[in-house]
């Protein structure tokens, strides 16, 4: 607003500039309320799901079957949730997916870090065929990858381990993580690389005194989003988790998909309960994300 | 919380990647270790299943295990698994020294039938004559216990025994029956003029769902009603061709179309989920629903607001059915004799009865034994079919794969995209294709 009543000043008449300045703000006052209906309409369609799920996972199995998954709650029906908690050991399940998420987010970063340092930063001969390669690997669906790995883990004695299922999901994720580090690393300033090379550095101290440091940012977003896909998945763990013990939040939720009945009110309740997790983890890391994925070049 | 340092305090971050890393190791050694110990004891029996802890099969099976450790002294080890985590992962799992002792498996050609063929399952004919099991079930129930070398049902050694039934019928809402002033239909027509009544007063007769089994187990029926038991055992064994546009079939697919025209069956159906179809009919608002006797325990917990009831589809003998799913010994299993024990413990009289009185269908129980008024009810329903050697078994069957190729046919005879003669050739296509497969 001061910027355009100043430019308001040098013109003598009254008349022109107020309605100029009128309709520039109308102007640009419409086009702001159009970007925010666009942005609730935007909101309310994401938040949409996850507002039928809160409202399930209170209601009762005969309230949802007499009034349908969009009405409103009769009553605040919470035995539901306790069953399944205490039904599937829920507690057991959240430490398990925690500490594979966990460990594949740190093992995965480093991985990729390693990986990227060679690919992006040392020049390895031929390193757009080894990228394109990794890429694949990250490509391919897990439907094909289940049998060879299932086999593989079985003649290794790693069946039904939470080992496996970290050492899996730390090769696929930084699959995606190298792929994505070589080329933020491949622009890295040269200017920075010489300045560590003249004052002596070793390879490993360039590494772990100048790249780890810049890069930091941008391996926090990856470590985040390691850390929520490997929360999520399914087929894997699915197969590879046997026993209950080991076992996943997302297999858990699988206990409750009968084969022609399904609990939706326990599911709604259930998926409340595995989603918890990972929002609270994202809630807590957010202002990281913000940074962006590509953050951490030089100003 | 290791991570959040990671994030806030940097020079700490490689040691807490380390720790986290080595408790990560340290953990998944600890589970390879539990893992090698519990193949081994003799005393106890690792059994598996997946019915929900409050259904029928639940609570007959606890107090089964109850009664089994009480008596041999042996104990076991329960875990409830998910369906969907033993459909994808059994062949798998029974392949390695993790298989259970014992497990409840999906009984049929593609699920038990796959399973024995590849020799993950133990031939348990020589029990099932010690312990008298094949005089205990009815000839349509042994079908699905038995598979030649092929893993074709209803002939070979026993695989597997099956526990209970199931089958499909109308269930109905009495009061909206009585409301409009309409008889609950005896036979073929009297069901025709039933829904044509209710079309008049702008009811939708019958809950349906496309987007899942029910509308092929309708299309299904309405084909057995033309139809003998050769043509199930055509259909379902590959006694002989199949033809597509004899009698049964084309009848089979002209009567839906009709139905649908009618306006019996809403065309919005195409896409529901038969979830969407069963709360319809708990919600009151159709008057009849044409589906499995494994919604009767639903129906009967959360139907509070009117009287319904049941009847079999009218002016047929055949009816969709089989056995319920199959105990099954995985050969990788350390104690076969105790899991033997264990399921004829499930075959006495008293576990049968239980699981008739928690809304069940039994298979070897003393009809003397089933004291609520509601399960009599099913199961003498249930018993009349049975005896009539009525079970056809289930349309997806004969076929790996054909439950789609169904479930997309009639989608289009719902929302009238197709033929009824298109949507049969869309059928015999990929059965045919698929019979030649396993008949060679």
């Amino acid at each position: 607003m001061t910027t355009v009543t100043r430019t308001s000043q040098p013109a003598p008449t009254t008349d022109p500039p107020t309605t100029r300045r009128n309709r520039d703000r109308h102007h640009r006052g419409a086009a702001r309320w159009i970007v925010l209906a666009a942005l609730i309409a935007g909101a309310v369609v994401m938040l949409f799901p996850f507002g039928v799920i809160v409202l399930n996972a209170f209601k009762s199995p005969a309230d949802y079957s007499a009034g349908g998954p969009l009405a409103l709650p009769t009553e605040i029906f919470t035995s539901g949730m306790i069953d399944f908690w205490n039904r599937v050991n829920f507690g057991r399940k959240l430490w398990n997916s925690f500490m594979i998420a966990g460990s594949v987010a740190v093992l995965g970063v480093l991985v990729s870090l390693f990986n990227a340092y060679a690919l992006g930063i040392g020049r390895v001969k031929g390193r757009l065929a080894i990228v394109v390669l990794f890429l694949m690997a990250n490509m391919l669906p897990q439907e094909v990858l289940i049998y060879p790995l299932y086999y593989i883990a079985r003649e290794v004695g790693l069946y039904d381990t939470q080992l496996a299922v970290i050492i899996i999901f730390t090769v696929i994720q930084s699959a995606f993580g190298t792929y994505l580090l070589s080329s933020v690393f491949g622009t890295f300033p040269k200017e920075i690389l010489e300045a560590s090379a003249l004052d002596g550095a070793s390879k490993w101290q360039t590494l772990w005194r100048i790249i780890f440091p810049i890069s930091r940012p941008t391996l926090s977003v990856l470590m985040i989003f390691f850390f929520i896909w490997t929360w999520n998945e399914f087929f894997i763990p699915l197969v590879f988790l046997i026993s209950n013990d080991n076992q996943t939040v997302p297999v858990a939720l699988g206990v409750l998909q009968g084969q022609r009945m399904m609990d939706a009110t326990t599911t709604s309740a259930a998926a409340l309960l595995g989603i918890v997790p990972a929002i609270a983890f994202f809630l807590i890391f957010q202002r990281t994300l913000a940074r962006g994925i590509t953050a951490g070049a030089v100003k | 919380m290791p991570i959040t340092r990671t994030f806030t305090r940097p020079r700490k971050t490689v040691a807490g990647a380390a720790m986290l890393a080595c408790t990560a190791l340290a953990l998944a050694s600890c589970g390879g270790d539990d893992g090698d110990s519990a193949g081994g004891s003799s005393d106890t029996l690792r059994l598996w299943h997946y019915e929900g802890q409050n259904s029928a099969m639940g609570i007959a099976w606890d107090e089964a295990i109850r009664i089994f450790e009480e008596e041999t002294g042996a104990t076991v080890e329960f875990e409830e698994k998910g369906f969907e985590q033993i459909r994808q992962t059994a062949n798998m799992v029974l392949n390695s020294d993790q298989a259970p002792d014992l497990m409840e498996y999906n009984k049929g050609n593609a699920s038990a039938g796959l399973l024995a063929s590849q020799g993950l399952l133990t031939d348990i004919s020589d029990a099932a004559a010690e312990y008298g099991w094949d005089g205990m079930l009815s000839e349509s129930l042994q079908t699905t216990a038995r598979y030649d070398e092929n893993g074709v049902m209803g002939s070979g050694p026993w695989y597997g025994v099956p526990n209970y039934g199931e089958f499909v019928m109308f269930y109905y809402n009495k009061d909206m029956f009585a409301e409009y002033g309409i008889e609950v239909p005896k036979t073929f027509d009297d069901l025709v003029a039933a829904m044509d009544a209710f079309v008049a007063e702008g009811v939708t007769p019958l809950a349906m769902s496309g987007a899942e089994y029910p509308a092929g187990q309708l299309f299904y029926e309405l084909a057995l009603s033309q139809a003998d038991r050769q043509f199930v055992d055509d259909y379902q064994v590959y006694e002989n061709p199949v033809d597509f546009g004899g009698p049964e079939l084309s009848y089979a697919a002209k009567t839906f179309d009709e139905w649908v025209k009618a306006g019996y069956v809403s065309g919005d159906s195409a896409s529901l989920k038969a979830e969407d179809m069963g709360t319809g009919f708990i919600g009151g608002e159709f008057p009849m629903v044409y589906s499995g006797s494994w919604w009767y325990g639903r129906f009967t917990d959360e139907i509070s607001d009117f009287e319904w009831s049941t009847f079999a589809f009218p002016g047929s003998d055949l009816h969709p059915g089989s056995s319920g799913n199959l105990w099954v010994v995985p050969t990788a299993s350390d104690n076969k004799e105790l899991a033997y024990e264990f399921i004829d413990i499930t075959m006495r009289p008293e576990i049968q009865a239980l699981l008739g009185n928690n809304g069940g269908v039994p298979v070897a129980a003393d009809p003397a034994d089933i004291k609520d008024e509601k399960s009599k009810e099913l199961i003498s329903l249930f018993n009349e079919i049975n005896e009539a050697d009525g079970l056809a078994f289930y349309p997806d069957w004969p076929v790996a794969g054909y439950y789609d190729t169904i479930v997309g046919a009639l989608q289009q005879l719902i929302n009238q995209s197709a033929s009824p003669d298109e949507v049969l050739q869309q059928l015999q296509g990929p059965y045919e294709d698929g019979v030649a497969e396993i008949t060679g």
